[in-house]
């Protein structure tokens, strides 16, 4: 697919939609300004005109509206992608999210489920202001019931929203705004996933393994390449990160005898930990060295101008890697 | 109070006191269990039967949102006293099959079923089978953000949604007076919601009251409320003693004003009922709360 090589991440998510809009009339979008403007990253841009706005709903500003009447609309048997329009501005549907969506197929005695997608742009880069670069993935992941994915890639997105709507079960779909517009390099097809909820071997390698997902995923691949003459790293990218396939990192670790996880939110309770808790547990006599992670301090996110001191930078992943085999 | 202003028959009155005085053995069964440990919790319906039952009946088909209370809907639904029970029992979360039954599991997350409850609404129109849907929720919970928002976007959705707010003066220990300045259906008007408020002690008021508003509804556009003032006789559930926040004199009044008795009374009194007819109801519910505490001895 040449074409989607050179689409931008934004614009391969708008074609995703569309297609999937176009093949089933069940699917509707729901969000503040995803209609007439388009959604503030432009990322639902031109699909109200195609679809109306019957389907691609600019709603009220609440989020609680946002994802709860997308719970009864699923229930009624539609297809509905939510889009909150910033990660910082998700805790309002928080409730809906965590006490409803994740706990429904248990409540109605496991006969019914959600086929729900709720998409969230999140991460810093992009000099946010306050609540405009935050990464909270590992809040929701924490929760059982939900699916939580956070793909790196145009085609790994789709790939989400295929799975999500193919099998029951709400999923938060966090998308790395800081890759929307840029050019992002084909995905190398060397190893593709074992199955739909598997990583993704970004860079096949023999020394470490290096987990990441996320924007994370090519600023950990750059990192790769740049010690590629000292250090051969395979990059996974976890893609999903609940349920993690432990497996398929496991696998990885086994043969490389490391690890090192990388991301971009705060490393305490977060998904690094759950990967190293894991690997500690069922890899521990094949590693070589310890099990090393990288994310940020347990502080919120700093102003724009303090963000690189904050976030995991390309040079601290090319100095952990040299660490880690040394 | 006791004006009939339906055009319900004998047979229909007779059903309606009939599920009234069962949602009373259920509840009063469920306290005795839960009173030896049989199961964890109890939320009584008691002084709610007369809105719950006839609300239930006037809502025929229409899928129903509960709250957590709305124990002699369920009953009316077509659930077993078992499995209304069960949720309260560790059993399971929902006792019922909610698809067959049209009537969703109970809400322990006060207001969280009302967003769902307008999506459902709106769902159904977009798919162009247009249906209404019914939505209870308290006095209490009516405070929640949730509440506000599904207020909000049901009015500028003009959805298809009848709110019953059932409200009995309390949230637990607070009362109403302490939770509200104006009444909810003052506060609906003003998101621009059709409502009006109803005493839910009356069976046949209440009838009257959900079959107009949901006529109502097919024809005029937009979302319609009742508010329904019902006495909360007992405590708040099995787990409170309402002596402790509440004066006896209120719930003498509160007592005093029952709904099952004043219903039995006046069908008694119009001779819709008689004597034999009560007699052999008494057998049905005995029967019925023992075959619930076989259940639950288990
Ligand atoms: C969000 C939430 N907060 C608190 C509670 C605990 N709680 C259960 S019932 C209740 C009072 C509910 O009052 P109301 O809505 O008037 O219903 P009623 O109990 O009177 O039927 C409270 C505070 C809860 N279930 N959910
Ligand atoms: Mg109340």
């Amino acid at each position: 697919m040449t074409e989607s090589r050179s689409q931008t991440l934004a614009a391969s998510i708008n074609s995703s939609l569309a297609g999937l809009m176009e093949a089933d009339d069940r699917v509707v979008l729901l969000g503040e300004d995803i209609g007439r403007l388009g959604g503030v990253f432009r990322v639902t841009r031109g699909l109200q005109a195609t679809f109306g706005p019957q389907r691609v709903r600019d709603t009220t500003l609440a989020e609680s509206s946002i994802v709860g009447q997308a719970i009864g609309m699923s229930l009624s048997g539609l297809l509905p992608i939510c889009e909150i329009q910033f990660d910082g501005f998700c805790f309002p549907a928080a409730n809906q999210i965590i006490t409803q969506a994740a706990r429904l197929h248990g409540r109605w005695g496991g006969t019914d489920d959600l086929h729900l997608v709720v998409r969230i742009p999140s991460g810093g880069g992009t000099r946010g202001v306050e609540h405009h670069s935050e990464s909270n993935e590992s809040i929701f992941a924490a929760v059982p019931g939900l699916r939580v994915a956070y793909p790196s890639t145009g085609e790994d997105h789709r790939a989400v929203l295929d799975e999500a709507l193919a099998t029951p079960g709400p999923v938060l779909l966090y998308e790395p705004i800081r890759l929307y517009w840029k050019r992002v390099p084909p995905a190398p097809a060397a190893v593709p996933p074992r199955h739909p909820m598997a990583v993704r071997t970004v860079r096949p390698g023999t020394d470490v393994t290096l987990v990441t997902y996320g924007a994370m995923t090519l600023t950990a691949l750059a990192a790769a390449d740049e010690v590629a003459s000292e250090v051969d790293v395979e990059v996974l990218d976890l893609r999903w990160i609940s349920p993690i396939d432990h497996d398929g990192v496991l696998e990885s670790v086994r043969r490389t005898g490391r690890l090192l996880v990388v991301q971009e939110s705060c490393l305490t309770h977060g998904v690094g930990a759950e990967v190293a808790a894991t690997v500690a547990e069922h890899a521990f006599t094949s590693l070589k060295s310890p099990v090393r992670r990288m994310g940020a301090p347990h502080e919120p996110m700093p102003p724009a101008n303090d963000e690189y001191h904050h976030v995991v930078q390309h040079k601290d992943i090319v100095q952990a890697l040299l660490e880690v085999v040394s | 109070m006791t004006q009939v202003t339906t055009g319900l028959t004998s047979a229909m009155r007779r059903q309606i006191l009939e599920q009234m005085l069962i949602a009373r053995a259920v509840d009063e069964e469920a306290i005795l269990l839960r009173k030896q440990g049989l199961i964890d919790l109890w939320a009584p319906c008691t002084g709610q039967e007369a809105l719950q039952v006839a609300a239930a009946y006037a809502l025929d088909g229409v899928v129903i949102v509960p709250s957590y209370r709305e124990v002699a809907v369920a009953l009316v639904r077509g659930a077993t006293p078992e499995q209304v029970v069960a949720g309260w029992s560790g059993r399971s979360f929902c006792g019922w099959q909610p698809r067959p039954l049209r009537m969703f599991p109970f809400t322990l997350v006060l207001a969280s079923q009302m967003l769902p409850a307008v999506g459902y609404a709106l769902g159904t129109r977009i798919q162009g089978r247009a249906e209404p849907v019914a939505v209870f929720f308290g006095d209490g919970a009516s405070s929640e953000g949730d509440a506000a928002e599904a207020f909000n976007l049901a009015a500028v959705e003009q959805a298809n949604v009848l709110f019953l707010n059932v409200n009995n003066g309390w949230a637990i220990s607070k009362p109403t007076s302490e939770q509200m300045r104006t009444s909810i259906a003052a506060r609906a008007a003003g998101f621009g919601i059709a409502s009006r408020q109803v005493d839910g002690r009356d069976p046949e008021i209440v009838y009257d009251a959900v079959t107009a508003e949901l006529r109502l509804l097919a024809t005029e556009p937009g979302p319609r409320l009742i508010e329904f003032s019902v006495d909360r006789i007992l405590s708040h559930t099995s787990s409170d003693s309402q002596e402790i926040y509440r004066d006896e004199a209120d719930i003498a009044a509160a007592v005093s004003r029952d709904p099952v008795a004043a219903y039995r009374r006046r069908l008694l009194e119009d001779g819709t009922v008689d004597p034999d007819w009560l007699a052999e109801l008494e057998r049905r519910t005995s029967d019925l709360r023992a075959d619930l505490l076989k259940e639950y001895a288990r």
